[in-house]
């Protein structure tokens, strides 16, 4: 990045963003049971944060300020690798184990309904009540399926903007 | 619960709700004649602004909450494409 590094001005204004699209996208994920929200427009959310840090500070960005690891020249998936020594899975590996192990809690969500005894994909809600501050929150069983949509979501898409935007 | 609010201000929201509507139809023309590509693409982020301040209206004309959320995520959701778009448009690349 030489002379098409992007302003103070939009790197100062990411920093300020991304974390409030954040709350937003945790907020709707946890309401998501009973409310407008749940797990996809969550994950589309929290993709949003993660393209606009990768549109602001590159797709190096990621990896070697937030990971804490050298960013290496990766080859595409499908792309032949030359050197072995030299590859490494990328991030883009990382974003579609998000997408599996967001499938895998999906799937045992419904599981852990039929090993109880009920329907696949059984929910339930209990109601906890004297917590200090809240009084009563609502625990739902939905939130574990949403959790799953939310990672798969985040996977998908975020492997989709790291690997388009690589080429 | 339209009649919760007092008959100016329900009035008002109902003239900002057709005027912003007429608005993004007069974008939607700008779209599909726009001799450029930045003209349609100015028209685009138009469009998403006023479906946002719709959302708002409608939710101040009935008085349910949960179109705040939409307006809410249509707004993040339109500020990262102006970037986006920006980006595209003074460099030629979104993602480097």
């Amino acid at each position: 990045m030489t002379e098409n590094e992007p302003t103070v001005i939009a790197r100062t204004v990411v920093r300020i963003v991304v974390p409030i699209i954040l709350v937003t996208a945790i907020t709707l994920l946890l309401q998501g049971h009973n409310a407008p929200g749940g797990g996809f427009i969550g994950g589309v959310l929290t993709a949003v944060a993660f393209a606009l840090i990768y549109i602001i500070y590159g797709l190096d960005y990621f990896e070697t300020e937030i990971l804490g690891r050298t960013a290496l020249p990766r080859a595409l998936p499908g792309e032949p690798v030359e050197d072995e020594t030299q590859q490494r899975p990328g991030v883009t590996k990382e974003f579609s184990e998000v997408l599996a192990i967001g499938l895998a809690i999906a799937a045992g969500g419904g599981i852990a309904a039929i090993a109880l005894g009920y329907p696949f994909l059984s929910q339930a809600v209990a109601f906890v009540e004297g917590i200090p501050l809240f009084h009563e929150i609502e625990v739902a069983s939905a939130l574990v399926f949403d959790l799953g949509v939310y990672f798969v979501v985040v996977g998908g898409l975020l492997t989709i903007v790291a690997v388009v935007g690589a080429e | 619960m339209a009649s919760e609010l007092p008959a100016l201000l329900d009035t008002a929201v109902f003239a900002a709700l057709v005027l912003a509507s007429g608005l993004t139809l007069l974008a939607g023309y700008r779209v599909i004649v726009g001799p450029t590509t930045p003209d349609r693409v100015v028209a685009l982020d138009t469009i998403g602004t006023n479906v946002v301040a719709i959302a708002v209206l409608y939710a101040l004309q009935t008085g349910e909450g949960l179109f705040v959320t939409v307006s809410l995520v249509l707004a993040i959701i339109g500020f990262v494409s102006t970037i986006a778009v920006a980006r595209f448009v003074t460099e030629g690349d979104i993602i480097e």
